[in-house]
């Protein structure tokens, strides 16, 4: 069972913020600037910070979301959604309970673990060659 | 299960089902979690892949077995979990087969093999009083055992506060004379991992660290790795805004509790206490203490079980226990000195006709 669904929630008066929000929200410019300019992005983590329910609610709503969904099943659910800024990629990690282990604001073209691994394509190919190979 | 020694690590993994993504994710989560820059997930990736998995001893002390159950009750295959894949644990009492003379046996063959190479793992602290007797293994006290393993190993981590400063052990009056690794061993690199228990991921940490970079984390003043204790409870606390709006919860249950407001009032230690809890979380990342209501207790800091009240905020004037010299004695002998100086401070209050309260017996 997740923690969501324990049906207890600490009371909060109009989902209070901290106003660390909109200091991400430069930052992820910034890292987007250099990403443009350099092709270096970055990565923010998300669960470092000191974030009240209403930061998040409020740099969800000013990133939105863009075209891109993104899962990947490995050791637990990974979620990469692109925001409506291309470039700019909110990712969870979960573990295999489904606890959410890491959430990040990943600026880069496309997340890293995405792309196929040399030798994976590799030892991949041997395993296709076997089943055509294997074909009548 | 039997796995090649001699492989490296992310051959391990594959023969075992874990992908190379799944590694990655691994990789990058930890170095999210020891606040590395995002690009030395890759990194360290990289390096572990190509890692041999070292030795390790793990020596349990005068303690409760409470870090091994924080480290093995980790979610499973989880990043605490892939820790046993990426060494070869060859000794530690609560999880081995062995017992007895075959312990002892696998402990010497294991220190022999790997002399002056393996990572020495220590919980629980090191009892000194009558040499060392209040705490023995196999006929031998921690005290002969610490010197002999420490010996051979190439860095020791002391797991746990009790290993790491003593702990719960070393609370007054200390009868039997607890003290850390660190007051015993001085030419060996030592990494203190506090906490009661320490959060899984640290060790985990500290170990990828080791075989990335093949050195030990940089450490604080205290030898804890500053990827984890470099900032406090208090710096990274979800409820840390409220304690800049100055919104306390007074009692556990009034509506600054219901409504998640800070815990500084009800005595919690966060601002002096340096750990990863807010981040990390316990449980698989489920919640920590002050998630759940209730405030740090400071259990990574040195003598935290002495260091006043749980419940007394950290602006109330300390006022520990006053001993005198003569009740200081008493308490090093018999253990007496709390109910001493209790019984002094209650005659006082009697002759002063005040009531002595709850809180008057917990200064």
């Amino acid at each position: 069972m997740t923690l969501e669904r324990i049906p207890i929630r600490v009371e909060a008066d109009d989902l209070p913020m901290s106003g660390n929000a909109p200091a991400v929200l430069r930052e992820i410019g910034e890292l987007l600037h250099r990403l443009a300019e350099e092709g270096v992005g970055g990565a923010i983590d998300l669960r470092s910070l000191p974030f009240l329910p209403g930061d998040r609610v409020w740099l969800e709503e000013r990133l939105g979301c863009g075209e891109v969904e993104i899962s990947l099943q490995a050791g637990g659910l990974s979620t990469f959604s692109e925001t409506r800024f291309p470039g700019v990629w909110w990712v969870v990690h979960r573990n295999p309970q489904g606890a959410v282990v890491s959430e990040q604001v990943e600026v880069t073209r496309v997340p890293d673990i995405i792309v196929a691994d040399p030798n994976d394509v590799r030892n991949g190919l041997a395993n296709l060659n076997d089943l055509i190979s294997g074909l009548s | 299960m039997t796995m090649n020694k001699n492989a490296k690590l992310l051959e391990n993994l594959e023969w075992q089902g874990v992908s190379r993504r799944t590694f990655l994710k691994y990789c990058a989560t930890l170095a999210s979690l020891m606040a590395l820059p995002p690009s030395a997930g890759r990194a360290m990736a990289e390096a572990l892949a190509q890692a041999k998995r070292p030795s390790v001893i793990w020596l349990p002390f005068q303690e409760c077995t409470g870090c091994t159950e924080s480290i093995t009750r980790s979610h499973s295959p989880s990043i605490e979990g892939m820790i046993f894949d990426m060494i070869s644990l060859d000794y530690q009492e609560t999880l081995m087969a062995a017992a007895g003379h075959q312990a002892e046996e696998a402990l010497h063959k294991a220190m022999q093999d790997n002399m002056g190479k393996y990572v020495l793992i220590i919980d629980g602290s090191v009892a000194t009083g009558l040499d060392g007797a209040y705490s023995c293994i196999a006929g031998r006290t921690n005290l002969e055992a610490l010197r002999e393993a420490a010996q051979g190993a190439a860095a020791i981590i002391a797991l746990g506060s009790c290993a790491a400063y003593g702990g719960i052990p070393k609370a007054k009056p200390n009868p039997t004379g607890a003290v850390a690794v660190s007051d015993i061993i001085k030419d060996k690199p030592i990494v203190n991992i506090p906490g009661c228990p320490p959060i899984p991921v640290v060790i985990t940490g500290v170990l990828a660290h080791y075989l990335t970079f093949g050195s030990l984390p940089e450490l604080d003043k205290l030898g804890r790795p500053k990827a984890f204790y470099g900032e406090t409870i208090h710096d990274r606390c979800y409820r840390r805004p409220f304690y800049d709006q100055g919104k306390f919860a007074k009692s556990f249950d009034d509506e600054g509790a219901r409504k998640g407001w800070c815990l500084f009032e009800l005595g919690c230690k966060g601002p002096v206490t340096y750990n990863a809890c807010a981040s990390v979380k316990w449980n698989g990342g489920a919640s920590w203490p002050v998630e759940a209501g209730h405030g740090c207790l400071g259990c990574s800091e040195p003598d935290f079980w002495d260091a006043g009240g749980f419940y007394k905020a950290l602006s109330m004037p300390a006022d520990p226990l006053k001993m005198t010299a003569g009740a200081a004695l008493a308490g090093a002998v018999a253990g007496v000195a709390i109910t001493v100086a209790n019984r002094a401070k209650k005659g006082a209050a009697k002759a002063a006709h005040e009531t002595t309260t709850l809180a008057d017996l917990e200064k």
